[in-house]
């Protein structure tokens, strides 16, 4: 029981920390883009594994934390000092973005929340789209290089390993304690817990926040890893991103978005090594997944191991958002 | 072998075909491989360009191109003889993100010494982080921000194309003619609100001034690309009765701005002059495209078949595509940049990154252009533009621009005069 | 800026000409939500595989504006087959399912047929041109094709409005927006009905496609930027609602166009303000009801 709860996280980190011993800088930079989009779709699934909603703008954060590094970055330099500082700074701006939108989307639920999160998440997209003296419009910024440290690829795997390793520590915890649990309540449903006098959109906006700030981390990591941003970045088909990873890798499991990010990863990496058919090929996997995997593949595996109460945010009971029965 | 060209282009590119197809290049030369004993190292080639999105249209010749070229060369035993050229492909989506993740997989992953390509500036700048920091030499054939060679400059990058500065100063020199001939006061902007157009407006804003300080740009417009209804912009302009409305518009959107201004009666009204008219607007815009319009070309093939280059190519690309087909402007500058590269290799004696960018900086070479040397302290090649006007000719099933009135602009009268000026520009990188 | 009578009555044609396009674009988007509570992100993608038949068929027994016709009503027929076919073998199976797998699976379809229009299609743009020549009004110089869009867009709503008001299955698909049980227990093959929607939602793809060839060539990626405007309008109008939908792609459209001649780069920007401003105060939006929250 005990292993079933860490065993496959631990050994997903531990895998990700011997990858750059095997030399190749091709898969130390897959690894990396793994663990980096790992936090980000994990960020997601606070929203909706936990919270039962679906964002398709949580990508503005994302963006929004890169240009934050980015913006810095290339302002100041990139000395250790103001590296830091970069980094660390796209997640109190990430935050305080999703605190504003967070206050207007948390009041709708189900098919317009989805919707609200996509308006505000292209609104930021042509925000900065349109800033082009701030932000570089379509150009985006570029030369985004780490301090020479950090420059290896293998370095910046390590810092990005730390990194997302903290955060995993750190949402494990937050989705452990009552406030979690809270969030599990809401989900499942939302007036039973208001009935008990929980401040149930406070709770939700809290949550929203967290998500923004957690992935503009991603996007803080994001920016120095490519050397580069660009608009596309916040954009609506980047926020499909977390969603097919949680779904892929199972939205009802705590690591499940992390596991998704590796299949995705490693399906990106090897499909579009091999023909440019890409979208057809995600598509497909993406139609497949829908209609033989609903749980997700680490879902659907752990449905086999696991104990009553193990697997991190138990399935809801009912369908969470309207279907046409709800009319 | 590519009779029918979509569909056994398409296959082409995926990327099993492409290293068979440019390894083998036909039978014979799969023996003669195999007959020499010593089998030399092949030499890696990146190709990033776009087969999604909406750089796809002007990305095919490119393509072509380098596919035709590289399956040439290696039936020639390759580079040197012995560097059998492996091409690897990668779609970068016409977005800078993706273009930046597939170099760096190409890069880290099949081990290329060089990579050709990319269809937008933007995707271009995000590229150079990477080849840089790899020392991956990059050519770009397409892409011409001037910030390429100047604020952003890395050593492995060279450029094929005029760059912005210099394609919009050709504009401004023909067009300051016509401004003091017809006693021009005032014009207005439109352009794509992204990396190239941005820089080419500027550069003809710089150019223009200080050839005719009086005529005043009164108002721009940007839009965003992909845009498919520009009737607000085109009734902006025509309120503001510009003298002139300079286009800083490439691709689609050029031929979706033109058909649509069209009816509008903008063309009645004033002069469009600006737009990027290569073979494929010319082509795929025949019916619709005013006749008279000016517009600028990058590497026109019928105003440049006295070449012995282009003549070479033109050949070529009958054999593959058909008597009645011919290679864009884009394929042309592509062509040039594989054999560029064989030109650099033969030159250093060797394939390595290091040689291979010291034979080539500085270095003379024969391009569809004809001869044009690398300028030593940015890598910009000394090609000019070509203004000329929309008009029809017996030869061919397409408007062309007018060859007999054609504006060659040359380089050297385009680029930043000296030296110095483009090293104050280049920042270093750390 | 020079604001006088001529350039505002001009700006006004053309937001109302972009409005009736996105109208044409949005009606069956709209529709499709309103009656099936699925939101289609490949919309756009199916306008584009409608315009790429459209030009198919054009380009066999072309070229004339009869002709085009011809053509633009067999891409009618064609999606409307497809988009029947489609939601009897997937659609159907994903009303029971959760939101974000009906997100996702209506999102895959955007990259699938993306794919498939360039394996069949090939890269290259395709556009049809008439050689419209400009109309010459009071001394200004309109386009007549702006005339006939806004023609086309009228007679689709008015097509539309009278068809869910006074017949029959308009009735049936009304309500079935509010209840789905009740058609059901009246003995009213709902199924049926829902396919029927669905096809006509891309039917309406297809006739806007063929509304925009002549104007705008069809590309890879035109549906990327057409859909995010499109749920702009949708949402603002309320989805379901097709006077609402009307209504909205009439703001857009005309707002666009001013907003062109003040901050001609964020046009979209101002586009999405307008959005979220009225998410937040409406979000059912002006016309939806807020039953369906």
């Amino acid at each position: 029981m005990k292993f079933s709860r860490i065993g496959p996280a631990s050994v997903f980190f531990a895998f990700m920390a011997i990858v750059p011993l095997a030399g190749s800088v091709f898969w130390t930079m897959i690894a990396t883009e793994v663990l980096i989009m790992g936090l980000f779709a994990m960020s997601f699934n606070l929203i909706y594994g936990y919270m039962g909603q679906i964002s398709f703008g949580h990508a503005a954060f994302f963006g929004i934390g890169a240009y934050a590094t980015a913006m810095i970055g290339r302002t100041f330099g990139n000395d250790y000092g103001w590296f830091f500082l970069a980094l660390a700074m796209s997640v109190p701006v990430a935050a305080i973005f999703a605190a504003i939108i967070g206050f207007f989307v948390i009041r709708r639920t189900g098919i317009y929340f989805a919707i609200l999160t996509m308006a505000f998440g292209e609104l930021m997209f042509f925000l900065v789209f349109s800033s082009y003296s701030v932000t570089g419009g379509d150009n985006g910024i570029q030369g985004l290089l780490p301090p020479p440290l950090l420059r290896a690829p293998s370095h910046y795997h390590y810092l990005v390993l730390c990194v997302v390793a903290l955060c995993f520590v750190l949402l494990w915890r937050i989705t452990q304690s009552p406030f979690g649990y809270t969030l599990r309540a809401i989900r499942d449903n939302a007036k039973r817990v208001r009935f008990i006098g929980v401040n149930v959109e406070f709770c939700m906006w809290v949550n929203f926040v967290v998500a923004g700030a957690f992935a503009g981390l991603a996007g803080g990591l994001w920016a120095p890893f490519t050397r580069s941003v660009a608009p596309t970045l916040l954009n609506w088909q980047e926020s499909g991103i977390p969603v097919f990873m949680a779904l892929i890798g199972g939205a009802y499991t705590f690591a499940g978005p992390l596991f998704g990010s590796l299949i995705y990863t490693l399906l990106h990496a090897w499909v579009t090594g091999v023909t440019q058919y890409w979208s057809l090929v995600i598509g497909l996997v993406m139609v497949f997944i829908v209609f033989l995997a609903p749980t997700g593949v680490v879902g659907s595996v752990l449905r086999q191991w696991r104990t009553p109460g193990i697997s991190a945010p138990a399935e809801p009971k009912t369908p969470t958002v309207a279907s046409p029965e709800r009319g | 072998m590519l009779k029918d060209q979509n569909n056994s282009f398409l296959n082409a590119i995926s990327r099993r075909d492409f290293i068979l197809k440019s390894a083998t290049a036909g039978a014979a030369v799969m023996m003669s491989r195999h007959a020499r004993a010593e089998a030399a190292e092949p030499y890696r080639l990146g190709l990033l360009l776009s087969a999604t999105g909406s750089g796809a249209n002007y990305s095919e010749g490119g393509i072509k191109a380098v596919t035709n070229a590289v399956a040439e060369i290696n039936g020639r035993g390759g580079l040197l003889g012995k560097h059998q050229i492996e091409l690897h492909f990668r779609d970068t989506q016409s977005k800078p993100d993706s273009a930046a993740r597939e170099a760096r997989d190409v890069i880290t992953r099949d081990n290329v010494r060089a990579v050709i390509g990319t269809w937008s500036s933007a995707e271009a700048l995000a590229v150079e982080e990477i080849i840089d920091e790899h020392k991956v030499l990059h050519f770009a054939a397409n892409s011409n921000s001037s910030r390429l060679t100047h604020e952003n400059f890395s050593p492995w990058f060279f450029q094929y194309s005029p760059d912005t500065r210099m394609e919009s100063g050709a504009i401004a020199v023909v067009l300051a003619e016509m401004a003091k001939k017809n006693n021009w006061k005032s014009f207005v902007s439109i352009g794509q609100d992204y990396e190239w157009a941005r820089a080419q407006q500027a550069g003809f804003l710089e150019a223009f001034n200080k050839l005719v300080p009086d005529v005043k740009l009164s108002k721009e417009f940007w839009f965003k690309i992909g845009e498919t209804s520009f009737g607000p912009y085109i009734s902006g302009i025509m309120a503001m009765k510009p003298d002139f409305c300079f286009g800083a518009i490439a691709g689609k959107d050029n031929v979706t701005f033109i058909e649509q201004a069209r009816p509008a009666g903008l063309f009645k009204r004033t002069v469009y002059p600006g737009g990027l008219l290569s073979l494929s607007e010319l082509q795929q815009l025949k019916d619709a495209l005013p006749r008279g319009m000016i517009g600028v070309a990058r590497a026109p093939f019928y105003a440049l078949l006295d070449q012995p280059v282009m003549q070479k190519y033109l050949k070529m690309y009958h054999a593959a595509y058909g008597a009645d087909a011919y290679p864009s402007d884009w394929a042309c500058m592509h062509y040039d940049a594989v054999y560029g590269l064989e030109q650099a290799v033969t030159k250093a004696g060797s394939i390595e990154n290091e040689d291979v960018r010291k034979a080539l900086t500085g270095a003379t070479i024969d391009t569809c252009r004809g001869k044009a040397t690398f300028r030593a302290c940015n890598n910009q090649l000394g090609v000019p533009s070509y203004v000329g006007t929309v008009t029809d000719s017996p030869d061919y099933k397409f408007p062309i621009l007018d060859p007999k009135t054609m504006t060659k602009v040359s380089a050297e009268q385009t680029w930043l005069p000296s030296c110095e000026e483009v090293q104050a520009l280049q920042k270093k990188r750390a | 800026m020079p604001f006088d009578a001529d350039l505002l009555m001009t700006q006004l044609v053309v937001g109302v000409a972009r409005a009736m396009m996105l109208f044409l674009l949005s009606a069956g988007l709209s529709l499709i939500f309103g009656v099936m509570n699925v939101l289609n992100f490949a919309h756009a993608t199916f306008l584009l595989l409608g315009g790429y038949i459209i030009y198919s068929v054009y380009s066999l027994i072309g070229p004339g504006i009869l002709m085009f016709l011809l053509a633009v009503a067999a891409g009618c027929v064609v999606l409307a087959a497809i988009g029947f076919a489609l939601e009897r073998l997937v659609i159907s199976r994903m009303y029971e399912r959760e939101l974000p797998e009906q997100l996702l699976l209506t999102f895959s379809f955007v990259l699938i047929i993306g794919d498939l229009i360039r394996l069949v299609w090939g890269v290259e743009d395709r556009s049809v041109s008439f050689n419209i020549e400009p109309l010459e009004i009071f001394g200004t110089f309109v386009n007549p094709y702006q005339f006939v869009v806004i023609g086309l867009g009228l007679a689709v709503a008015l097509g539309l409005w009278m068809f869910l008001k006074f017949t029959r299955y308009g009735r049936i698909v009304r309500a079935a927006v509010h209840s789905r049980e009740m058609v059901s227990a009246l003995g009213i093959r709902i199924r049926l009905i829902y396919a029927s929607v669905f096809a006509l939602g891309l039917a309406l793809a297809a006739l806007a496609a063929g509304a925009f060839l002549p104007t705008a060539p069809m590309a890879l990626g035109v549906d990327i930027d057409l859909i995010v405007q499109s749920f702009a309008v949708v949402v603002i109008g309320g989805f379901g609602s097709i006077l609402g939908t009307f209504v909205a792609s009439l703001i857009v459209g005309i707002v666009y166009a001013f907003s062109v001649l003040v901050w001609p780069n964020g046009a979209l920007a101002v586009v999405f303000l307008i959005v979220v401003a009225i998410l937040i105060w409406r979000p059912w939006g002006l016309f939806g009801s807020e039953l369906r929250t």
